[in-house]
């Protein structure tokens, strides 16, 4: 009787220490999966999904804010915004002025070598930042629109002045993005001035890009300009990625390496484009459908639903 | 009457040095209100971008504990593990790590319960220094061995920020139960 009443009081549940055992051992091995598989994905987006809401709410207060905002000093806004927009549209028509003189040129060039390419044109998402998460060692940055409007992972993330990251996960209702800085990032660059391809990868210098694995002889100098040169299909060629800062050789191992600034400005704005590039499950971008009235156009359709 | 019962079956058990200890604890459980309540209220708190500070305090670790420590029969490990995932999935960060630091912190809350509870809230910040530093390093270390960088040492402000945030929150915490002047009554 009396052990049957001992058991009652003190075995009421799991002992602490299996407790902390368990789920101390779980928790370990979510972050090793995590780390090293993909497995764990779908659990990610579970909860992801069921956080959104959660997410939406607290930043009520700030969307509204940004509202009121907007709506104080619209006239002001729409001031500065037509004046730019105009200035941009005259630099623009003498930009369109050379360069349809130049496609023309292109064009007959290629016929006369008999190479054809055709540079597809994707369709855009735009999207606006939801929050940056808090991590010391990453730059990322989550985005209020997922798989559900056709965002996928491996998309590029563009703003006015070029590649600003990736889309490495989504969610139905969010996309979470390296930045170009992230040192997780890889992007196929090429120079401008030279055709030199290299790759760009995120630094541990906050705020620039290293380009390593070249050797110390290779004729990269300051000032040179980095596009994307679409080596490897995740990012479309002629994106500009930035500009290179400082070059350090090394004669003794006989590599170099580069500083280069991204043009792109992720910390400024809130809105970003998401370039729909076909991703295949290799990770490897799919030949563009010629019967796809949508690529080959001569405007990307930019979908801001 | 169910008191008398208790402490009776308690002695026939052979445990007499838990007498005094059970005597105290009936009518002071919080509102599952107040609990919940303060959880999800710091939990929508630990969504908004102040946390990307680097020294910003770990206030839901506070506010998980604490009851951990007040109310160990509605908030324990598993209620650490579920919040320290949820956070993980927002910071997008390596899934696990801030479930392993909940737990750990709330184990440390467990073992040391029936001994805080004698203390006032000065005395169980004290207390719980060493608890949450072990819970941070151990995350520190492992998230620094999966990632393969060091995250700097601001992290220990944020935990001093949290030891020293004990006191003021934990006396808001207790304020609705009406359960401090009980506390300070056991520890005169």
């Amino acid at each position: 009787m009396a052990t049957k009443v001992d058991l009652e009081l003190f075995r009421r549940s799991v002992p602490a220490q299996v407790k902390l055992v368990l789920l101390a051992l779980l928790a370990c091995l979510l972050m090793v999966v995590d780390a090293q598989t993909r497995f764990l994905e779908p659990l990610r987006q579970g909860l992801s999904v069921a956080l959104y809401p959660f997410q939406r709410v607290v930043m009520l207060p700030r969307d509204a804010v940004v509202v009121v905002q907007d709506y104080s000093n619209a006239a002001q806004l729409l001031k500065e915004e037509s004046e730019a927009l105009q200035q941009q549209r005259i630099e623009l028509s003498q930009v369109i002025g050379n360069a349809a003189q130049l496609v023309t040129e292109n064009r007959q060039l290629r016929r006369l070598l008999g190479v054809i390419e055709d540079k597809p044109i994707y369709p855009a998402v735009v999207v606006e930042v939801l929050y940056e998460p808090a991590t010391d060692y990453r730059r990322r940055l989550v985005f209020n629109k997922g798989s559900r409007q056709g965002i996928g992972p491996g998309m590029p993330v563009i703003d006015e002045g070029g590649i600003v990251g990736q889309v490495i996960r989504v969610t139905p209702f969010s996309a979470e993005a390296a930045m170009l800085t992230d040192e997780q990032l890889a992007v196929p660059v090429q120079l401008l001035r030279n055709g030199l391809r290299l790759i760009a990868f995120g630094s541990s210098i906050p705020g620039k890009v290293e380009v390593r694995y070249f050797s110390s002889d290779t004729d990269i100098q300051e000032g040179d300009v980095l596009v994307t040169s679409g080596v490897g299909g995740g990012f479309p060629a002629g994106i500009s990625v930035g500009t290179v800062e400082s070059v350090e050789r090394d004669a003794a191992s006989g590599f170099a390496r580069a500083l280069a600034q991204p043009t792109s400005h992720p910390e400024r704005y809130r809105h970003f484009l998401i370039l729909k590039v076909p991703i295949t499950t290799n990770g490897t971008n799919e030949v563009p459908d010629p019967s796809n009235p949508i690529v080959g156009g001569t405007h990307a359709p930019v979908t801001t639903n | 009457m169910r008191q008398s019962r208790r402490i009776e079956s308690l002695g026939s058990a052979g445990l007499v040095r838990t007498q005094g200890m059970g005597a105290d604890e009936i009518d002071l459980r919080s509102d599952a209100w107040v609990v919940w309540g303060s959880i999800t209220a710091f939990f929508l708190l630990s969504l908004l971008p102040w946390r990307s500070m680097p020294m910003a305090p770990d206030l839901l670790m506070l506010v998980v504990v604490f009851w951990a420590v007040h109310e160990p029969r509605r908030v324990g490990m598993f209620t650490g593990f579920v919040l320290g995932l949820l956070i993980d999935v927002h910071d997008a960060g390596p899934l696990g790590q801030y479930a392993l630091t909940y737990v750990l912190a709330c184990y440390g809350a467990v073992v040391l319960q029936r001994r805080l509870l004698r203390f006032n809230l000065w005395r169980q910040a004290l207390h719980m220094v060493p608890v949450f530093v072990f819970a941070r390093v151990v995350t520190v270390i492992l998230s620094a061995l999966v990632s393969g960088t060091w995250p700097g040492g601001a992290w220990l402000i944020g935990l001093a920020l949290v030891c020293a945030l004990w006191v003021p929150i934990g006396w808001l915490l207790l304020l609705p139960g009406n359960r401090l002047a009980s506390m300070s009554a056991s520890t005169e």
